[in-house]
């Protein structure tokens, strides 16, 4: 099959696509963080002013701080319920296909309808949650309103619609393992949690890097809970990066500020995924 | 033999309990996960006065709705116009799949039957395409859509979503495990290659082609970073800027929103579960081959 252009016309389309509108749009930050710009305005050349401009920007510092904190506490907890969930659902038991398919079930609902509704049950006057709550005698408690609790009820959000979604990758590397292998540890007299941790983890270290990562990129990117739910606040608590630059960029009109934020996430991303791909020896 | 009777009776007992605990987490972790959905569409079939009538104390009247009523759903479909943005994300879904499929499936075909120069680098290409998520190049690529006058049309919703890195990668996964002697032969009977393409190489491919489907459609139908900054006007309104523009603009509407966010919810779970399967195992591919 050595028909000279032949490849090059099957694979023209999809290339021209994703230069054009995937891998150029990251030069398009790049080199606009370089410039003072409006939209379409005219650009001056600025070198790293806006830079300079962002480390004297108390609001950038607090957007990072958010960004970081939260992703410090939502990947971790992420990925141990999605572990422990995957575990749970490789259980042999009756009707576990059942279990199986209601744990997917966010999977199927998006980021949107899952913070629309959580938002109204976390309603610190009405809401269901804190009704729940009152049968054990626990007073209302402000959730997103309140400076402290807003980003843990946004962790709480978004683990409900992203643990299972990570499960499935996890239970799909559960289900690669041999059985053989779980029969010969116990014939070796290995207690369940010496199997999961002496054999299950390591022989999951594929899908759990996989995860690791995936997820990291996604959370230090999310965007929409902090649109629909708390608008940043209250006081910034809720601010992360990638929501200050959209505002920089839609409210704002400053899209200087906006492209240095986005290549500021952009080095981020690379520099954590970077340092979690050597920690997990994963070769990608 | 007592011994190892009473052993065995312990081990009994213990798996006993060990499977009751398995249980009951189950059902715990699924609460979890369907009380929201349930409430949501319970909360949907009342009538607005009711909403938070019965929230507290906590009861079965807080949970089950007292005097159900669709009228949340007519209003939602007759005043609220909600049948548009509905058709606007099945509109480009579909444009999007078909496109889609055809040029990623032509690119997954290249990388898995061909040898050519700058293979590696340009797979490379499509690798780093998916690694770098939408969310970052969004405001940047508005303003390439921006300078192509596509704001506000379906060029702005399409044009950046056919091309799917993850969709190529799978596609050459499967294109991989067919024989190249099948291909090679209808080479010698001077069939062209857009022949075997279409006739011979999609046919043997439903099962990708249904998890790149379903990927596609999931993929415009929970869009909304991008629908928000790049297709404002009514008329071209994705789903899921419309359920936020109606929470916004509604604020005490709360059974029309709640039946907005049913129906949006709904529509894609209906279209993933008869082929979860394919879903399933095509995404978690992508994680676990790589």
């Amino acid at each position: 099959m050595k028909k000279r252009i032949v490849p090059y016309m099957f694979i023209l389309p999809a290339m021209v696509l994703l230069i054009i509108f995937k891998i150029y749009p990251i030069f398009i930050a790049i080199i606009g963080s370089l410039f003072d710009s409006g939209f379409g305005g005219s650009k001056a050349f600025v070198g790293i002013a806006n830079y300079l401009r962002l480390f004297k920007d108390g609001v950038f510092w607090q957007s990072l701080k958010v960004t970081l904190l939260f992703n410090i506490f939502v990947n971790p907890i992420q990925i141990a319920l999605a572990l422990f969930m995957a575990l749970l659902v490789n259980e042999q038991v009756k009707g576990i296909n059942i279990f199986r398919s209601v744990y997917y079930v966010p999977v199927a609902i998006s980021m949107t309808v899952a913070a629309v509704i959580w938002g109204i049950m976390l309603n610190p006057n009405s809401g269901i949650v804190n009704s729940f709550l009152g049968i054990f005698g626990i007073s209302p408690q402000p959730f997103l309103t309140s400076q402290r609790q807003a980003l843990p009820s946004i962790i709480a959000i978004t683990s409900w619609k992203g643990v299972p979604y990570w499960m499935m990758f996890l239970l799909a590397g559960l289900q690669g393992i041999p059985k053989s292998i779980y029969e010969a540890a116990k014939i070796d007299g290995c207690n369940k949690l010496n199997t999961i941790f002496k054999i299950t983890i390591p022989l999951l270290k594929r899908s759990l890097a996989f995860v690791v990562i995936s997820d990291t990129i996604t959370n230090l990117l999310l965007f929409s809970p902090m649109y629909i739910l708390t608008n940043g606040g209250p006081n910034m608590s809720t601010n992360v990066l990638m929501y200050e630059a959209y505002k920089s960029a839609f409210s704002y009109m400053d899209m200087g500020r906006a492209y240095s934020m986005i290549t500021i996430l952009l080095i981020l991303i690379f520099i954590v995924v970077g340092m979690q791909t050597r920690l997990l020896k994963a070769d990608y | 033999m007592t011994e190892k009777y009473c052993y065995r009776d312990k081990m009994k007992r213990g798996e006993i309990a060990g499977k009751v605990l398995i249980y009951i987490i189950l059902t715990l972790v699924a609460i979890v996960i369907l009380f929201p959905l349930f409430w949501a569409i319970s909360s949907s079939l009342r009538p607005d006065e009711e909403i938070f009538k019965y929230v507290t104390p906590f009861s079965a009247k807080a949970i089950f709705p007292q005097n159900p009523t669709i009228q949340a759903y007519k209003n939602l479909f007759t005043v609220r116009k909600f049948y548009i943005p509905i058709k606007n994300t099945i509109i480009v879904a579909v444009i999007n799949i078909v496109l889609g499929c055809i040029v990623n499936a032509f690119a997954g075909f290249a990388f898995a039957k061909f040898d050519f120069k700058f293979k590696k680098p340009l797979f490379v290409l499509v690798m780093l395409s998916f690694m770098v998520p939408f969310e970052s190049i969004a405001i940047p690529l508005y303003s390439l859509i921006n300078k192509l006058n596509w704001v506000d049309t379906y060029y702005a919703l399409l044009a950046p979503a056919i091309a799917n890195g993850l969709a190529i990668f799978l596609f050459k996964q499967f294109f991989e495990d067919i024989p190249d002697s099948i291909i090679e032969s209808a080479t010698i009977d001077g069939a062209g290659w857009m022949t075997i393409f279409f006739n011979i190489v999609l046919p043997l491919s439903v099962p990708v082609t249904i998890t790149a489907c379903l990927m596609i459609f999931m993929g415009q139908w929970e869009s909304f970073m991008w629908p928000l900054i790049a297709a404002r006007s009514t008329n071209l309104k994705m789903i899921q800027v419309a359920l936020t523009d109606f929470q916004m603009e509604h604020t005490t509407l709360w059974s029309e929103l709640f039946a907005a966010s049913i129906v949006t919810a709904i529509i894609p779970i209906l279209f993933l579960l008869p082929f979860q399967k394919f879903y399933v195992q095509g995404v978690t591919d992508a994680g676990v081959k790589e």
